[in-house]
C-alpha cells in the first residue's frame, strides 16, 4: 500500500480552492480486509473512512501548503468533523473539494465536500463533508528534531500539479 | 500489508476497551509518510480507535457481522505527539451512546505517557450502495 | 455599531463549544480553556480563525500569547518569570488578569490566565483597536 489518496489534481483555484478525484478499485488491498468474509457473510469491501479523510487532508495539505510556497512542513492538527452520508464501493470515484478558510502563519484551516461519483454513468451524489487544521511545524516540536528538508511536499505530492492539465471534453 | 490498527487488546469493561498498535518500519506505506521522516498517519491513529471500538462492539455483541461498522462521524479528533516506528501506541475507547445510528465513542492514544490523538467519533453500520440498492 | 460584553460573550463561547467540542454549560467566565475546557495549542488558532471570521478582525497569535516572552532569558529564569518578564507580560496583555501568576512567578501556571473572561476581554479589546 503507498501512501497516496489522490490520483490527480483537476482543478485548482490558488489560495482558495482544489480539486483532486481518486479512483476506488478492486486492485487496493486495504479494501480485502475492510470488510473481509466473517460466518457466513460475504466480503463486504468499502473504503475506510479515515482514508477518505486523508484523500482529503492531502488535497487540502496541497492548497495550503502551495499558498505558502511549499515553504512550510504542512501537517494535518485537527479533524474538527467529518460526516459521512454514503460508503465507497470498489468502481467508483471520489472527488475531494477544498476551500481555504483561513490562512496564516502558524496554519490553515479548510472546509470541504467529496462526492461520490458512479464513473459508468456520471451519477454523483455527496458522499462527505470534512472540515480540517493544518499547522506550520516548527523545527522543533515536542523535542523531536526534523529533517532541514521539506519531507512533506516531496516528489510524490507536487507531481500531481504536471498532471493538472483539463480533461478531455466528455469526462 | 494488511489493514490491521489495533495489534492486542489488554482490557476491557462493559463500556470501554484498551489496545496496544506496535509500529514498525516492516509497514511499507510509512516509505511515503515522511520520506526520510517516517510517522504513523493522524487518520490511521483514528483508524485505530475505530477498531479498538469494533473490537468493543465485538464483546457486546457477538453476532457475526455487528462489529461491521464504518466511522460514520468524526469529531474535534486532535493529533499532539507524533508515534515514530519502534514505539507503541496505547489506544483508549469509551462508548458514550447508543441510537439507532450507531455507537457514540471517546478515543485517546498515547505513546510513552504523551497524547498522540483524542476525539470523538460515531461508529455506524454502513449505509446501502448508493448506485445499487440491490448489492 | 459597538458591540455589548454581553454580546461578545456570546458568540465567543458559541466558538469555544464549537472549537473545543465542550458545552455550553462548562464555558463560564472564570473556566480556563486549558485546563478546564481541554484546548491545546491547534484549538487555540482554531478559536484565532473563528474571532477573525466573526469579529472581522486580524489577529496574530502572538497578541494573544506572547511565545516569545516566555523563551527570553531576560525574562523567565529557570521556570520562574522575573519581575522584568512579569512587566513585560502585562505590558502586551493588557487584557488579562495577573494576579495568580504575580504571586506564583511558575511558567508552568501561564496557561491558566487564558479563561473565557480573558478571551472575551481581548476581542473587544481588539475590536476598539480595529474598530
Amino acid at each position: 500500500m503507498r501512501w497516496i489518496w489522490i490520483d490527480r489534481i483537476v482543478e485548482h483555484d490558488p489560495g482558495q480552492r482544489l480539486v483532486t478525484v481518486k479512483n476506488v478499485s478492486a486492485a487496493e488491498e486495504v479494501l480485502h480486509d475492510h470488510f473481509p468474509a466473517e460466518g457466513d457473510l460475504d466480503p463486504q469491501p468499502l473504503m475506510p473512512n479515515p482514508l477518505i479523510i486523508e484523500g482529503m487532508a492531502q488535497t487540502a495539505g496541497i492548497l495550503v501548503g502551495h499558498t505558502g510556497s511549499f515553504k512550510e512542513k504542512v501537517v494535518l492538527a485537527k479533524i474538527k468533523h467529518a460526516t459521512f452520508h454514503a460508503a465507497a464501493r470498489p468502481g467508483t470515484t471520489l472527488r475531494h473539494t477544498a476551500r481555504l478558510l483561513n490562512f496564516g502563519k502558524a496554519g490553515g484551516s479548510t472546509s470541504g465536500t467529496t462526492e461520490l461519483i458512479d464513473p459508468h454513468t456520471g451519477q454523483t451524489t455527496p458522499l462527505a463533508e470534512i472540515d480540517l487544521m493544518f499547522s506550520h511545524v516548527d523545527h522543533n516540536m515536542a523535542g523531536l528534531d526534523f529533517p532541514e528538508e521539506n519531507f512533506v511536499f516531496t516528489g510524490t505530492l507536487t507531481a500531481l500539479f504536471d498532471g493538472l492539465k483539463p480533461l478531455p471534453a466528455g469526462e | 500489508m494488511r489493514f490491521e490498527l489495533i495489534d492486542r487488546v489488554i482490557d476491557a469493561t462493559d463500556d470501554s476497551l484498551v489496545a496496544t498498535r506496535c509500529v514498525t518500519a516492516a509497514e511499507e506505506y510509512l516509505a511515503d509518510h515522511f520520506p526520510g521522516f517516517a510517522v504513523l498517519p493522524g487518520v490511521m491513529m483514528l483508524e485505530a480507535l475505530a477498531q479498538a471500538g469494533r473490537a468493543l462492539v465485538r464483546r457486546l455483541d457477538p453476532a457475526p457481522g455487528a462489529s461491521r461498522l464504518v466511522v460514520a462521524e468524526a469529531k474535534n479528533v486532535k493529533y499532539g505527539t507524533m508515534v515514530r516506528p519502534g514505539q507503541t501506541l496505547t489506544v483508549t475507547v469509551k462508548l458514550t451512546g447508543r441510537a439507532d445510528a450507531g455507537y457514540a465513542m471517546t478515543g485517546e492514544g498515547t505513546v510513552d505517557g504523551q497524547t498522540a490523538v483524542k476525539g470523538k467519533f460515531v461508529l455506524a453500520p454502513p449505509p446501502p450502495d448508493t448506485f445499487d440498492p440491490a448489492a | 455599531m459597538a458591540m455589548t460584553k454581553e454580546e461578545i460573550y456570546e458568540k465567543v463561547q458559541g466558538i469555544l463549544v464549537e472549537a473545543l467540542g465542550v458545552d455550553d454549560d462548562e464555558v463560564t467566565p472564570e473556566a480556563k480553556i486549558e485546563a478546564d475546557l481541554g484546548a491545546e495549542s491547534i484549538d487555540y488558532l482554531d478559536i484565532l480563525f473563528h474571532f477573525e471570521k466573526e469579529f472581522g478582525l486580524k489577529i496574530d497569535q502572538a497578541e494573544l500569547r506572547p511565545e516569545a516572552v516566555l523563551a527570553n532569558e531576560e525574562y523567565v529564569n529557570d521556570g520562574k518569570i522575573t519581575d522584568a518578564g512579569m512587566a513585560e507580560l502585562k505590558k502586551q496583555m493588557p487584557f488579562a488578569d495577573f494576579a495568580t501568576l504575580e504571586a506564583s512567578r511558575s511558567v508552568e501556571d501561564f496557561s491558566d490566565i487564558f479563561t473565557v473572561q480573558v478571551l472575551v476581554n481581548f476581542v473587544a479589546a481588539k475590536l476598539d483597536e480595529q474598530g
